[in-house]
């Protein structure tokens, strides 16, 4: 009886053990690499640094995102125009053709 | 209870005290000002009314006990349709209207509230309206109150990308700056937000993949003091040296780019802020929460996508975060986590009085935090049908996921709750501290979901999912109603003191006073008044429309009035506004609100109520046009 007993833990935990060697059958967020980092791929999808290439590659081009950065600059750029014309003349001009230099 | 009173008001006063000092020792701020404009009952000078974002009011002209007497005083029409968001700001004797696009400004004389002493009303490029992911709605505005050199301003957002400044008394424009590019997709509809001499601006277009930022501008002349973004290098993200310190686990340096994405996937990774602040004197910093990350598509971008979903603790005068904690790391269900920041001070469970903010997201769990140090002190479910996540461990930060109700490629995940539109969207609530209760607006929603693969072209829509929402286990899913609920919750114990059934969701927010009420506006057509102590409903009244904004309050000429916007539209009227009948249309927004048109259409103005109507004209004389001969 002792022994069976003791035989039918082992089994469990046997299988306890199966179920955590899989972590990836359940991304649950718990299994972090370093504080902040705790992704994981969900199971038959690709791991981090792997989607290049992959079906699920979003292939973004480098000219398409590089806009927004580009256009912040910009603006900045003409708002300070602005900012500065104004704290010089204290006349605001929006127009920045308009606003000397 | 005694005894926390005592403490809450020790604290109060020892924060008085070093205000008092503050103001013998240095130069008046401005936000001074502005404090001290908020303690009065007769202004409402900024959203949330003050710093703490309460919408707290301690008026208690009208009470439980008279709120049935409670009717129209006057009402103005803003002559705009589409949603109306935010609430009017009410300073001495004029109140400030706002309205969605083309974002007119009006100043009404309280004295004569038919009168419109000014307007200002922009010139904006139509095409701004292509790239709103969710109605041309806005905010709110904000105030500055003026130093010795210069003139009070009324600072607002246009749909368009600027912000701009105007004279409080003349509407004229004293600024206007470029914040957002409407070619990238990036459009406006956060109020601005005045602390000391600056004046926050925030961002949207994560649904068009831009990048979210925060930015900082001199309010006197309009130039550029910092920006702070979402994702991206720490110096972008402008991280303090010491940042989470106090939480290193929320994870702190380097984790803006490739540890928590693949590639340049940040430069479009969203992250915007379009939701609500609030602002602490003694910690000098200001709280926010940073929105979702792009594309909706979870599979598009691995990692945990920090700092989207963040809430944030920055320093006013520099930007830089002392803290961030990330409450729904690699979104996979657009739980923009951008909602209202309410901030209280209560004893935690080991008795000891904290300093905190409260805040319900859009992923179904209100999250309370001690704001000096961004440590989690409570973080419960909005409902307890919320299943994405099983339980958020106080321990470690982390949400443990539910992989049943994960999104994917190539699957269709349903029945997952809260949906997209969240347990909790935009609406600003409120907070009593008597009670130490909070009143929310809850959205009873759930979701269908599936994914699809698209590229990202600047000033496109960069979604990636299709959407199919419904309502709650609780509502009605046959008949489409019962997708809201409204509740009272104790953010130390957990516990709902009460809550109550809505037909559509509570979207525009709550108002509380010390009169025992709490005030709301509801989708389909009515403000509603109930004992803030039970929950029972005790008066309501039918507007001309919806409701998406909160209700304010304020006293004039010793008469307290209730003010409310009219007006539906927002993402929960995008079927009734633009006419879609497709059930994953408005990002998938028409289904779960096919039955609105039934209750309300456009509409689009304040309506302003008093003890029974009482109000300026009350002598027909007032007003009247007199001729030469009298």
């Amino acid at each position: 009886m002792k022994i069976a007993a003791l035989g039918r833990v082992a089994v469990a935990a046997a299988i306890a053990s199966a179920a955590l060697a899989v972590p990836a059958l359940a991304y649950d967020g718990t299994n972090c690499k370093e504080p902040g980092v705790c992704w994981e791929p969900k199971p038959g999808y690709p791991a981090k640094n792997e989607i290049k290439g992959s079906k699920y590659d979003p292939k973004h081009d480098p000219k398409e995102i590089n806009k927004q950065s580009a256009s912040i600059q910009a603006m900045e750029e003409r708002n300070k125009k602005r900012a500065d014309n104004f704290a010089k003349t204290g006349k605001f001009e929006y127009d920045v053709s308009k606003i000397g230099n | 209870m005694i005894n926390l009173r005592t403490s809450v008001s020790a604290f109060t006063l020892a924060a008085t005290a070093a205000v008092g000092l503050a103001a013998t020792t240095l130069p008046a701020f401005a936000n001074d000002k502005l404090v001290e404009l908020s303690k009065s009952d007769a202004n409402w000078p900024m959203t949330g009314k003050n710093y703490s974002a309460q919408n707290y009011s301690p008026a208690k002209q009208i009470t439980t006990e008279n709120v049935k007497q409670l009717k129209p005083a006057w009402a103005f029409s803003t002559g705009v349709l589409h949603g109306h968001e935010g609430t009017p700001l009410v300073i001495g004797d004029k109140m400030f209207v706002h309205t969605p696009f083309p974002n007119t400004t009006f100043a009404l004389d309280l004295n004569e509230p038919g009168k419109i002493d000014w307007q200002h009303k922009p010139k904006q490029a139509p095409t701004a309206r292509a790239v709103a992911c969710c109605d041309v709605v806005n905010r709110g505005l904000a105030y500055w109150p003026g130093t010795g050199s210069g003139d009070a301003l009324i600072l607002k957002t246009q749909l368009d990308g600027h912000i701009v400044a105007l004279n409080a008394e003349t509407g004229a424009e004293v600024w206007k700056m470029e914040n957002s590019d409407i070619k990238v997709g990036s459009t406006l509809t956060i109020a601005p937000y005045v602390v000391k001499d600056v004046v926050l601006v925030g961002s949207s277009g994560a649904e068009l993949g831009v990048r979210g930022y925060v930015t900082a501008y001199d309010v006197k002349t309009g130039a550029q003091k910092w920006r702070a973004y979402a994702t991206g290098p720490d110096e972008d993200i402008k991280l303090a040296k010491d940042f989470n310190g106090k939480n290193p686990h929320y994870g702190q340096f380097g984790l803006g780019t490739n540890k928590t994405w693949e590639g340049d996937a940040w430069k479009i990774g969203g992250g915007t802020n379009w939701g609500w602040y609030a602002f602490d004197p003694d910690t000098n910093l200001f709280y926010y929460g940073s929105g979702n990350p792009a594309p909706w598509n979870e599979t598009m971008r691995p990692g945990d996508n920090k700092w989207t979903m963040t809430i944030w603790g920055r320093d006013i005068d520099t930007g830089e975060a002392k803290f961030g904690y990330q409450k729904t790391p690699h979104d996979e269900w657009d739980y923009a986590g951008v909602n209202v920041m309410m901030l209280s001070e209560q004893k935690d469970k080991q008795g000891k009085l904290r300093k905190l903010l409260t805040h319900p997201d859009r992923n179904g769990i209100v999250y309370t935090l001690d704001r000096e140090d961004g440590t989690l002190i409570s973080a419960d479910k909005l409902d307890d049908t919320v299943n994405w996540v099983k339980q958020v461990d106080l321990k470690t930060g982390i949400p443990v996921r539910d992989p049943e109700f994960a999104t994917r490629m190539d699957h269709k995940a349903t029945e997952i709750c809260p949906s997209a539109m969240g347990y909790h969207n935009q609406g600003h609530d409120s907070y009593d501290p008597e009670k130490q209760l909070f009143f929310m607006g809850i959205n009873h929603i759930c979701m269908d979901w599936e994914p699809f693969m698209l590229p990202y072209r600047a000033g496109q829509f960069f979604v990636g999912a299709t959407l199919w929402m419904y309502p709650g286990p609780k509502g009605d899913r046959q008949g489409f109603e019962g997708l809201g609920q409204i509740k009272a919750y104790n953010a130390i114990s957990g516990k709902y003191a009460w809550e109550k059934m809505e037909r559509f969701a509570v979207w525009g927010g709550t108002l509380a006073t010390a009169g025992d009420l709490v005030f709301y506006g509801t989708l389909d057509g009515f403000i509603k008044a109930r004992n803030s102590k039970t929950g029972e409903l005790l008066w309501k009244y039918r507007l001309p429309s919806g409701v998406i904004g909160h209700p304010m309050t304020y006293t004039h000429d010793g008469n307290q009035y209730v003010a409310i916007y009219y007006g539906v539209g927002g993402w929960a009227g995008v079927g009734l506004v633009f006419d879609l009948t497709d059930p994953t249309a408005g990002l998938g927004a028409v289904g779960a609100f096919k039955n609105l048109q039934k209750y309300t259409q456009m509409g689009g103005g304040v309506q302003v109520f008093s003890l029974n109507g009482k109000n300026p004209y009350d002598d027909v004389n007032v007003g009247e046009w007199v001729g030469k001969g009298g």
